[in-house]
C-alpha cells in the first residue's frame, strides 16, 4: 500500500476532502524510531509533529509508568501541539516504529476542516471533563460542589418553650418552610409537620412545639457534595436538611431548592413513590427514572455514585409495594427478608435491568408460605407494571422464596460442595443485599464470610469469574463484532467477577464491585495499585455505556450494552483498550493463581 | 566503473558530518531489463532531510524510451508500465536534468547500487553529460554489514536476505508496493532508516 492511500484509511484522515490529500502529501514526513527510545517525553520539548503509527506500537508512561499502547493507524502527540505545552507523557517506542509525521504549520491547516479539527478537539473536550466536570456546570448545577453553597439565608430558630402557633408565624413572616428548635438535641419542625401532626391529628394552635418536632433533626456537614446530600435525603426520606460547620447550624436546604435547580432530581421521584397509592400509579417509573439517571450523568457524578442514587429509588419502590401489599393482607406471620443480587444487590443499576430479587421468611409454617407466595407475586408483579422486565434465568422471589434455613442450606451446599454450573448460576447470589424486612441475615453472612476458607470453592468460583474474556486480539487490537463491543461481557462482568472472588477470598462482606476491590486491597489479597485500576476501568466502562444507553433511549432504541468502535473519541478508544488490558492481565493472574485450566 | 568515481576532496571533509545533517537521495529505476542494451523507463527518487524522509519533495516520473519498439511484454507484466503511457512520458534527456539536479546537493542511495548506477552512467554517457560527483551509499552493503555484525554476536543467527522486499519483511518493515520506482525509492529509503540505526553509525562517514 503506497503512504497515502494507508493514510486515507485512517481516522481522522479519512474525513479530509481530496484537496486535504494533497496537503497532506506534501506535509508528509518518515521517521524510523528504534525499540526503547522516546519519541516525546515528558514535561519536555513541546511536540513539534502529529504523528501516525505506520508500523510498530508504543507506549506512553506517566512517571515511568505504562499508561497506554497504541498501534498501527493511531495518532500521538496532538495534545502537546493543540496546548503548546510539554508532552503529558513519554512517548516509548514499545517496538521499532516507524511513523508517518506532519509538521505544526501542516496540521494547521488541516484543522481548517471541521471534521478533521473535531476528532482531536473532542478528544481534548473529554479529557478536561474528567477534572472540571463541564456538564454539570453547562446545566446550573455542580453536584460536586458543597452542600453549603445553596445556603442562602441564615437559619431560623424558635424557643423550645414556643408554641406551633408561634412557629407558624415566624415560618409566615420568614417566608420559610421549616424552623428549628434550640437547644439539644435540635429540633426541626416544617409545614408538612404542622399539616400532619397538629391540624390533622386535631392539636390546637398552643401546642407545644416539642411535641411535635423531629428530633433529633437529621444533619450533614456543610462540605458534603451535593449529591451526597441529595442521597442522605433520599435515604432519609426527609425533605429540609440543616447543614453544621464548626458545630453551630449555618442554614437549611430543602429540596425545592434541589428540584427547582435540577429538574429531574431522584427527590422528584421520591416523592412520586411516597404518593403511590396503587400499582396503576407505578406507570412511568421507568421513563422518570432514565431521565433522574441522565440528570446525574450530566451532573458529572461517577457511575457508582448514580448507581447508590439509583439503588435507594428501587429499593423505596419495593418498600411501597410491600407497604401496599401488607396494607391489603395484613402484616406477615412471620419476620422476613426482601433480597435483591445482582447489580441491584451491588447497587450498580443505572437504568432498569432485569428483576434479581428473592424472598426469606423465618419459619417454614403453611401460613407463611402462602403469605409470602402471594406477596412474592405481588412485587414482582409491581415490579414489572414500574417497568422492570422478568429475570429471564428466573432469579425472581416469585421461584425463590424460601424459609432461612433452606437458604443457609443451599449456601452451604455452593460453598463446601460446589460444582461448576452450579456456580456459574449461582455467583449473583453472593451479591445478595435486604432492601425490606425485619429478619436478620446474620446465619447467611456467616456462611458467606467463611468462603475465605474453602479453596476448592474459591478455585471453582475464580473458574467461573473468567467466563467472559475482554475482546482483544492479536497485537492488543480491539475484536469488534458487527462493529460493536459489548461493556458488559467485555469489561463489566469480568470485574464483576473478579472482585467478587477477590472480596470472598478476603472474608469480606462488601457488596459493591468497588469496595469489594477496596476490601481485598486492604485484606492484602489483591495489590493496591491492581485494585485502583480495576477501579478506574470499572467506572471508565460503566458511564461509557450509561451514556451510549441514555443515547440509545433518546433515539428511541432498546438500550444494550454494545458500543460503536467509530463512535468513540480517539481518547476513549485508548482508555478501553486500557481497561481491556488490564482485565486480562488480572485475570490471567488469578487464572494462573488457582490454575483453572486443571479444575475438572 | 567504481574507480572511475571520483569525490571532490569537500566530500571527504564533510564525511565527519553528523548522518542526519546530509541529504539522502533515496533513487530507483523501472528499467526494460537488466542487460545493458534494456531502457530505463520509470525513475522515483526521494530526500532524507534532518534524518527523516520527505515524502513531499519526492520526484516521480517515466521515461519514453528510445526504441519502443524493443520492450518485450514481460517487463511491462513485472512494472505495470503499459507502452501507452510511455508515449506520453518525458524523454530521458528531460527527466535525467531533474534527477541530478536534486541528487546533486547530497548523497544517492541505493539499493544494490551497481545495477542503477550502471544505467545512470551509460544515460549520462549516450547524452554526453558527465557523470557527477555523487556519494552512494547502498543498503544491500548495509545489510552485508549487519549480517557480519550479527554473525559476530550470534554465530549461528540467520543471515538476513538481501533483496529489498525479502531484507524489509526480515527486519519488520511493512510490504511496500514493489516494482514501482517511486515505491521502491520509499522502501529503500525507510530501510536505510532503520539500517542505519542498528549498525548504530553516527556521521556520513561511516555509512560508506
Amino acid at each position: 500500500m503506497n503512504p497515502i492511500e494507508f493514510v486515507r484509511q485512517q481516522a481522522p484522515f479519512h474525513l479530509l476532502p481530496e484537496e486535504a490529500m494533497q496537503k497532506v502529501a506534501r506535509g508528509l514526513e518518515i521517521a524510523f524510531y528504534p525499540e526503547g527510545s522516546k519519541v516525546l517525553e515528558q514535561g519536555g520539548a513541546r511536540s513539534q509533529h502529529l504523528y501516525l503509527i505506520r508500523k510498530g506500537t508504543v507506549r506512553l508512561e506517566r512517571e515511568g509508568q505504562p499508561v497506554l499502547h497504541l498501534e498501527e493507524g493511531e495518532v500521538f502527540g496532538y495534545p502537546s501541539l493543540l496546548s503548546q505545552e510539554a508532552p503529558a507523557f513519554d512517548v516509548v517506542a514499545d517496538e521499532d516504529l516507524l511513523v508517518y509525521r506532519w509538521g505544526e504549520r501542516v496540521f494547521q491547516q488541516l484543522m481548517v476542516y471541521p471534521e478533521f479539527a473535531a476528532f482531536f478537539t473532542r478528544g481534548l473536550a473529554e479529557r478536561l471533563r474528567f477534572s472540571s466536570r463541564l456538564e454539570g456546570a453547562l446545566l446550573g448545577l455542580d453536584l460536586s460542589l458543597p452542600v453549603g453553597e445553596l445556603v442562602s439565608r441564615p437559619p431560623v430558630f424558635v424557643p423550645r418553650d414556643a408554641t406551633v402557633e408561634e412557629a407558624a408565624r415566624l415560618m409566615r413572616d420568614q417566608q420559610v418552610s421549616s424552623v428549628l428548635v434550640e437547644g439539644e438535641p435540635l429540633g426541626i419542625l416544617t409545614d408538612r409537620d404542622l399539616r400532619n401532626r397538629v391540624l390533622a391529628e386535631g392539636r390546637g394552635p398552643k401546642t407545644p412545639v416539642l411535641q411535635v418536632m423531629s428530633a433529633p433533626a437529621k444533619t450533614q456537614p456543610a462540605s458534603t457534595p451535593l449529591f451526597e446530600a441529595l442521597n442522605f435525603m433520599v435515604q432519609q426520606g426527609i425533605h429540609h436538611l440543616p447543614l453544621e460547620q464548626d458545630g453551630r447550624i449555618v442554614g437549611v436546604v430543602t429540596d425545592t431548592v434541589f428540584m427547582r435547580k435540577q429538574a429531574r432530581s431522584p427527590l422528584h421521584l421520591l416523592r412520586r413513590l411516597e404518593r403511590t397509592k396503587d400499582l396503576a400509579d407505578l406507570r412511568g417509573y421507568s421513563r422518570e427514572l432514565s431521565g433522574v439517571t441522565e440528570g446525574l450523568l450530566a451532573g458529572g457524578l461517577a457511575p457508582s455514585e448514580i448507581g447508590r442514587s439509583v439503588s435507594t429509588l428501587n429499593d423505596q419502590l419495593v418498600r411501597v409495594l410491600i407497604g401496599l401489599f401488607e396494607a391489603h393482607n395484613g402484616p406477615p406471620p412471620c419476620a422476613y427478608a426482601w433480597l435483591v443480587f445482582g447489580s441491584e444487590g451491588r447497587m450498580e443499576q443505572t437504568l432498569l435491568t432485569d428483576q434479581d430479587n428473592a424472598l426469606v421468611f423465618e419459619e417454614k409454617t403453611p401460613e407463611a408460605e402462602a403469605y409470602f407466595s402471594q406477596m412474592a407475586g405481588f412485587v414482582v408483579d409491581g415490579l414489572i407494571r414500574a417497568g422492570f422486565p422478568p429475570c429471564p434465568g428466573g432469579y425472581m422471589a416469585t421461584r425463590w422464596c424460601r424459609p432461612l434455613a433452606e437458604w443457609v442450606q443451599l449456601f452451604r451446599g455452593w460453598v463446601e460442595s460446589p460444582t461448576p454450573q452450579e456456580l456459574l448460576e449461582a455467583q449473583i447470589f453472593f451479591d445478595y443485599r435486604k432492601v425490606c424486612g425485619a429478619l436478620s441475615l446474620e446465619p447467611l453472612d456467616a456462611v458467606v464470610a467463611h468462603t475465605a476458607q474453602q479453596g476448592i470453592f474459591l478455585a471453582h468460583l475464580a473458574r467461573a469469574s473468567l467466563q467472559f474474556r475482554p475482546p482483544l486480539g492479536f497485537f492488543r487490537r480491539i475484536r469488534a463484532e458487527d462493529g460493536g463491543v459489548d461493556l458488559k461481557r467485555g469489561g463489566i462482568a469480568p470485574i464483576v467477577a473478579l472482585a467478587r472472588v477477590y472480596a470472598l477470598e478476603a472474608g469480606s462482606l462488601a457488596k459493591a464491585t468497588v469496595e469489594r476491590l477496596r476490601a481485598a486491597a486492604r485484606a492484602g489479597r489483591l495489590s493496591r495499585e491492581g485494585a485502583e485500576t480495576l477501579e478506574e476501568a470499572f467506572g471508565f466502562l460503566m458511564r461509557l455505556r450509561l451514556r451510549e444507553q441514555l443515547a440509545q433511549l433518546k433515539r428511541g432504541e432498546q438500550p444494550s450494552n454494545k458500543v460503536a468502535l467509530e463512535g468513540l473519541s480517539p481518547l476513549e478508544r485508548r482508555h478501553l483498550k486500557e481497561a481491556f488490558l488490564h482485565i486480562r492481565q488480572m485475570q490471567e493472574s488469578l487464572s494462573a493463581r488457582y490454575q483453572t485450566d486443571q479444575l475438572g | 566503473m567504481f574507480a572511475a568515481l571520483r569525490w571532490p576532496k569537500a566530500s571527504w571533509r564533510s564525511r565527519g558530518l553528523a548522518w542526519w545533517e546530509a541529504t539522502y537521495w533515496a533513487l530507483d529505476l523501472e528499467t526494460s531489463g537488466l542487460s545493458s542494451s534494456d531502457q530505463i523507463l520509470s525513475v522515483g527518487l526521494l530526500p532524507i532531510q534532518g534524518g527523516a524522509i520527505a515524502y513531499g519533495a519526492h520526484y516521480y516520473s517515466l521515461v519514453r524510451p528510445r526504441r519502443p519498439e524493443a520492450l518485450s511484454a514481460e517487463g511491462v507484466r513485472a512494472h505495470h508500465i503499459l507502452p501507452a503511457e510511455l508515449e506520453e512520458a518525458p524523454p530521458l534527456e528531460e527527466v535525467l536534468p531533474e534527477v541530478f539536479r536534486r541528487v546533486a546537493q547530497g548523497v544517492l542511495l541505493l539499493h544494490f547500487a551497481q545495477v542503477d548506477l550502471a544505467f545512470l552512467k551509460r544515460a549520462c554517457r549516450e547524452l554526453g553529460q558527465p557523470w557527477p560527483a555523487v556519494g552512494v551509499v547502498d543498503t544491500a552493503v548495509l545489510v552485508a554489514r549487519l549480517n557480519r555484525h550479527r554473525a559476530r554476536l550470534e554465530p549461528h543467527a540467520q543471515p538476513l536476505p538481501s533483496g529489498l522486499r525479502a531484507a524489509r519483511e526480515a527486519l519488520g518493515l511493512p510490504p511496500h508496493l514493489e516494482h514501482h520506482a517511486l515505491w521502491d525509492a520509499l522502501a529503500t529509503a525507510e530501510l536505510f532508516l532503520l539500517l542505519r540505526e542498528r549498525l548504530g553509525l553516527r556521521t556520513l562517514g561511516q555509512l560508506f
